[in-house]
């Protein structure tokens, strides 16, 4: 039986119980998978599992806080269940987590480029399937194949948790451990390398897009304050609604210090960035820090304090200066 | 909101380098300022009139007063300005003081940083609100941590007050270290003599319930209504019943034990009362050298006792006590004298400290009084002092003077002259500290009537030759190396905090110092008090204290809780977190981070959400900046009155 | 009035009431000279010191920030400068990415009896401030910065894909 037939049978079984399962099912065109909410047996048949769910099913979770539902996961994606959990904003006893082993998930944007060199367009997609390392998609009639390694999602690429880490339900043969790709970090160490005053010009220059839309933090499962983020509050008022490249940077500093210790890295913020932003190596690199800092990792174990919560009388890693 | 802002002289003290006119002149261009003027002393009598005065003449909602610190005036300016009819914390202070005028002579950079200082304070005080305290019922009983002489003091003096008392003792008589002591200086009282009384005085007060044998488990509520939880050690003796006979001592099979009241220089049995004069004076067993409990079968007491007290199946107690104060007076303990290998302490029998020393001079003592040294039990000749072992000694991490040694030895050595007349006291020391009422003359008595030789300088080593102890140091005055041939050698330890000081202070919430010792609110103005509304200090548990010191603060700590209950409601510091319901995400950030558990967890139409104790808020703030939505805001000082305090700032 | 052009740069100080905001009063009882660049925000505890306020500071075009609470164990609330210890740290850690040199910012330790250890802290971090020279804001990076940086990111840096 295969993952998919897997999970849509212990999904018939549980879903008697449950209000809804979220999952993923095809979406408006053959490249892209969409979130579903499988609410009857019928919709169950609708769900997808493969490369093409790159959606992080868990930010919906909070909202149903206090309902019994089910939710699909990637490893990944479970991360941030465990992180909802350990944080209490969802009740263990309310969620169902459901789950296979995960080969990675494509990143459209990479897609769209190798459809780009071969003088195709990513609007006219036809038909994807994904087979094994290797990812076809036909568009205007004429078939693309490409590796799978090649379109994959950066996450994927040094990915430590290919199987979930919490799971209810999970089907099929564990996902093969990743040998992490040194292209998966190519944005931090980019970064790395410039002096200050150059990664100063670079966000100048990137935050000069951003259009405020908010998108990163609607799509990132921690952001849990949701209508009263205080990006857009008067109590307190942290942010005026000046477009200016200093107000947009310092809403993306809010929401990477807000994640300090919390951000699995699923990477969500940046893939809903319709002006591509970089805005995750923001975060790649407090979780760097709080690494070094503090040896934690977040979304692996509910039972953990997040490090900004607590602390050491003796700090293992903090030296003090001296003047 | 209409401001006014008053720019002080204070005399020449700012004016003489902030050119206060062009700060009020500066100040008129701030939003929402309708007044400005400088005054020679904002806090005088004709200045806050004068503040009062513009209050009403125009129709001011709020004042700032750019002067000196608000740790030094906050409080005065605040009163009048409510004095005038607005509310107290409709009011802010711009520091132009110590954090200018004093720290440069630069007139026009001060001028123009003092501008700055008065534009924050406006900025901030625009978005302050009126906050009124609330009130909440005191709970007029107190309770007396350690029944030492402080805690002593500071229990009768608060019974004899008429609030009742709860004395809790971890051991199982009160009476501390002094207890132990044969005499003391400088007027070579007996020390039981004048404590006794007292101790007396603790168990017959009708406002004294007095918990020994017990220590403090927990601690949970606030000023005015702390509830404690007690545990009270299995004794198995019954003190209902006990009569302090001694009968179970006298044929206690388990005699060889040592002794802990005599400082393990002599043996006791393993029940056991520790010294005569003990209150409350009931038996104790020890169940780690009791046949009974070691081997299973004795039984000797339980037959001997005529009230049939004994109950070998007695078990920890757990009790709770409500109070509305707590006076912690839990003493201090001494060095381990064997953390200073070169003297030889707890390696050779004959060099002891100086609490043994009262223990060997004491009639009461395991050598009825004699001066018998503890290998042989001969009568020394020689006796040698060695001062500051564990005091002022960075190398031991104890840099701190423990204060009453150079005094106890100057005691010690004239009681050695009155017990062997043919003796010879030496005493190594450093300095001699004797700063106290009638202190100095008493150690030149010792060296000028009862011939003790002072040498002044460290010891290097110490070790046994023969029956002697061969103590080698320098005379640094003299310039030369010593050598003594002495029969007993007596080191002063220093005193460190009590064994569990820090647990203790951290079920008080209070703070401690490095070295365990609890820390004062003030370290010159509020000696007993804590930074924990209603926690006390009393004694050596604030750092060492001898004897009159420690009844001074035990006496102090009394006024204090006196004071404080003498009002039937207390009011709350409204400078408060406040938590927007509609933000809250019940996501329980804040109730973990909270110092004082004064956030919980509630239920607001069926969604968790927190919710602050008015009454055991501290004002720290610490939730407001973990709350993601900031839907927790610390009165007084949000979030919108830092960021506009950092915008004026920023764009100025 | 703005800073003193050419005399003074702006460095916005937070500090806590308990500890160092008396210890600066102690400074200037005892007419310890300081540098006069430095203003102070007073807050009851480090803890209530959000990191995002620094940032927002340092964003917003102050030259420099220090920060002092109590020292570790003597915090007035017991454990506010623990948690401060913590994020202030993990924020100084983030500055540069963000293109803001680090030693723009600091935090540090001053009880309220040393007022001549506040006198060197402020001392030794305005010169600190001085030699680094005015802050740029993001908003005023250079063109030819700009476009050198951009031109790197077209010319195919991964991290603008």
């Amino acid at each position: 039986m295969s993952r998919l037939d897997a999970l849509k049978t212990r999904i018939k079984e549980a879903l008697p119980g449950l209000e809804c399962v979220i999952g993923w099912q095809k979406g408006y065109d053959a490249l892209h998978n969409t979130p579903l909410f499988i609410r009857g047996e019928a919709d169950v048949d609708k769900l997808e599992w493969g490369a093409l769910n790159v959606h992080n099913p868990a930010v919906y979770l909070p909202s149903f806080a206090g309902k019994k539902v089910g939710v699909v996961v990637k490893g990944c994606d479970s991360r941030s269940v465990v992180e909802l959990l350990q944080e209490k904003l969802i009740d263990r006893d309310n969620v169902v987590i459901f789950s296979a082993g995960c080969d990675g998930v494509v990143d459209i944007a990479k897609v769209r480029a190798k459809l780009a060199a071969a003088g195709l367009s990513a609007g006219n997609a036809e038909k994807v399937t994904v087979d094994g390392k290797t990812v076809t998609v036909t568009a205007a009639g004429k078939a693309v194949s490409m590796p799978l390694a090649e379109v994959a999602a950066d996450k994927c690429l040094r990915c430590q948790f290919p199987n979930a880490v919490l799971a209810d339900a999970f089907v099929g043969d564990p996902a093969p451990q990743v040998q992490a790709a040194p292209a998966a970090d190519a944005d931090l160490a980019a970064l790395d390398a410039m002096s200050v005053p150059e990664r100063m010009a670079f966000w100048r220059y990137h935050m000069d897009r951003c259009i405020r839309c908010y998108a990163c933090r609607n799509a990132c499962p921690m952001c849990v304050c949701r209508d009263h983020c205080i990006a857009q509050s008067r109590e307190p008022h942290w942010l005026s609604q000046e477009d200016s490249v200093t107000e947009k940077l310092m809403f993306q500093v809010v929401h990477a210090m807000h994640l300090a210790g919390r951000c699995t890295e699923c990477g969500e913020c940046q893939r809903a960035c319709p002006m591509d932003i970089p805005v995750l190596a923001l975060k790649k690199h407090l979780n760097r820090t709080i690494h070094d800092l503090f040896n934690y990792q977040a979304g692996v174990d509910v039972a953990a304090i997040p490090p900004l919560l607590q602390f050491k009388l003796e700090e293992d890693n903090i030296k003090e200066r001296s003047w | 909101m209409r401001i006014g802002v008053f720019v002080c002289h204070c005399g020449s003290n700012i004016e003489g380098t902030v050119d206060t006119a062009t700060v009020a002149k500066a100040s008129l261009d701030f939003p929402e300022v309708v007044y400005a003027t400088d005054t020679m002393y904002a806090c005088s009598e004709p200045g806050q009139d004068g503040i009062i005065q513009a209050i009403k003449d125009k129709n001011l909602t709020g004042v700032v007063v750019a002067s000196c610190t608000p740790r030094m005036h906050e409080p005065t300016f605040r009163r009048a300005v409510e004095r005038a009819g607005l509310n107290r914390f409709m009011f802010e202070m711009a520091n132009i003081r110590e954090h200018v005028s004093w720290i440069g002579r630069d007139r026009e950079a001060n001028t123009n940083k003092s501008v700055d200082l008065v534009r924050i304070a406006v900025e901030k005080l625009r978005r302050d609100a009126p906050l009124i305290p609330s009130k909440f019922s005191v709970n007029k009983r107190v309770m007396v941590i350690g029944g030492g002489v402080a805690g002593i003091q500071a229990a009768l003096d608060c019974a004899d007050g008429g609030l009742e008392v709860v004395l809790v003792e971890r051991e199982s008589s009160i009476g501390g270290k002094m207890a132990k002591l044969d005499k003391t200086f400088p007027t070579v009282d007996c020390s039981s003599c004048i404590l006794g009384p007292k101790m007396v005085d603790v168990a017959q007060h009708p406002n004294i319930t007095l918990h020994a044998y017990s220590e403090v488990d927990s601690i949970g509520g606030y000023v005015g209504n702390f509830q404690v939880q007690v545990k009270k050690r299995a004794t198995y003796v019954d003190w209902e019943l006990c009569t302090g006979c001694g009968a179970c001592m006298e044929k206690c099979p388990s005699k060889k034990n040592p002794d802990a009241f005599n400082e393990k220089i002599g043996p006791c049995t393993s029940i056991n009362i520790p010294f005569p004069q003990a209150i409350p004076k009931k038996a104790v067993i020890d169940p780690t050298t009791c046949r009974q409990f070691v081997k299973g079968k004795c039984g000797v007491c339980a037959k001997v006792c005529p009230t049939g007290a004994i109950k070998y199946d007695m078990t920890d107690e757990i009790v709770t006590e409500d109070v509305g104060a707590i006076v912690a007076a839990t003493g201090y303990d001494l060095f381990d004298i064997s953390k200073v290998t070169e003297y030889g302490g707890g390696r050779y029998p004959d060099v002891i400290t100086g609490l043994q020393y009262e223990r060997l001079l004491s009639a009461s003592g395991p050598t009825g009084g004699h001066i018998k040294r503890p290998s042989d039990g001969k009568e020394p000749k020689n006796i040698v002092f060695i001062q500051c072992v564990g005091s002022r000694d960075k190398s031991l991490d104890r840099p701190y003077c423990s204060g009453f040694c150079c005094m106890y030895t100057a005691k010690q050595t004239i009681l050695t002259k009155d017990h062997i007349p043919d003796s010879q006291s030496y005493v190594f020391y450093m300095d001699i500290r004797s700063p106290g009422k009638m202190y100095d003359e008493f150690t030149r008595r010792a060296m000028e009537e009862y011939g003790a030789r002072y040498i002044r300088g460290r010891v290097a080593m110490v070790y046994p030759k023969g029956d002697k102890m061969i103590v080698r140091g320098a005379d640094t005055l003299a310039g030369t190396q010593v050598e003594i041939e002495a029969d007993l050698v007596v080191l002063a330890a220093g005193a460190e905090a009590a064994k569990g000081a820090p647990q203790l202070a951290e079920k008080l919430r209070i703070s401690y110092d490095k070295y365990g010792f609890f820390m004062e609110s003030h370290p010159k103005l509020k000696p007993v008090e804590t930074n924990t509304a209603g926690v006390y200090l009393a004694g050596s548990c604030q750092g060492p204290k001898d004897i009159p010191q420690s009844v001074g603060q035990g006496s102090a700590a009394a006024a204090k809780v006196l004071a404080l209950f003498s009002k039937d409601m207390l009011e709350s510091d409204p400078q408060i977190s406040r938590v927007d319901i509609k933000r809250c995400v019940g996501c329980g950030k804040c109730i973990m981070t909270c110092p004082f558990k004064a956030i919980k967890e509630v239920e607001f139409r069926g969604q968790k959400k927190a919710e602050v104790i008015e009454t055991v808020c501290q004002g720290c703030g610490i939730c407001t900046s973990t709350c993601p939505q900031g839907a927790i805001q610390l009165s007084h000082f949000t979030d919108n009155q830092i960021l506009a305090e950092v915008n004026a700032l920023c764009q100025s | 009035m703005p800073v003193l052009t050419g005399k003074e740069l702006r460095i916005v100080g937070f500090l806590c009431n308990w500890c160092s905001y008396g210890g600066a009063d102690t400074a200037g009882v005892g007419r310890f000279n300081q540098p006069t660049d430095l203003r102070i925000i007073r807050v009851p505890c480090s803890g209530r010191i959000d990191p995002l306020f620094i940032a927002k500071t340092l964003i917003n075009g102050a030259d420099g920030v220090l920060v002092s609470g109590c020292h570790p164990r003597d915090c007035h609330y017991a454990e506010g400068n623990f948690y401060a210890r913590r994020r202030l740290e993990v924020l100084k850690r983030f500055l540069p990415i963000l293109g803001i040199d680090p030693a723009r910012f600091d935090y540090t330790w001053v009880s309220a009896s040393e007022g001549q250890r506040w006198q060197k802290v402020v001392t030794v971090f305005t010169e600190q401030i001085h030699a680094l020279g005015p802050a740029t804001r993001h908003e005023n990076v250079s063109p030819e910065l700009l476009a050198k940086v951009a031109s790197a990111i077209q010319g195919g840096n991964r991290v603008a894909a």
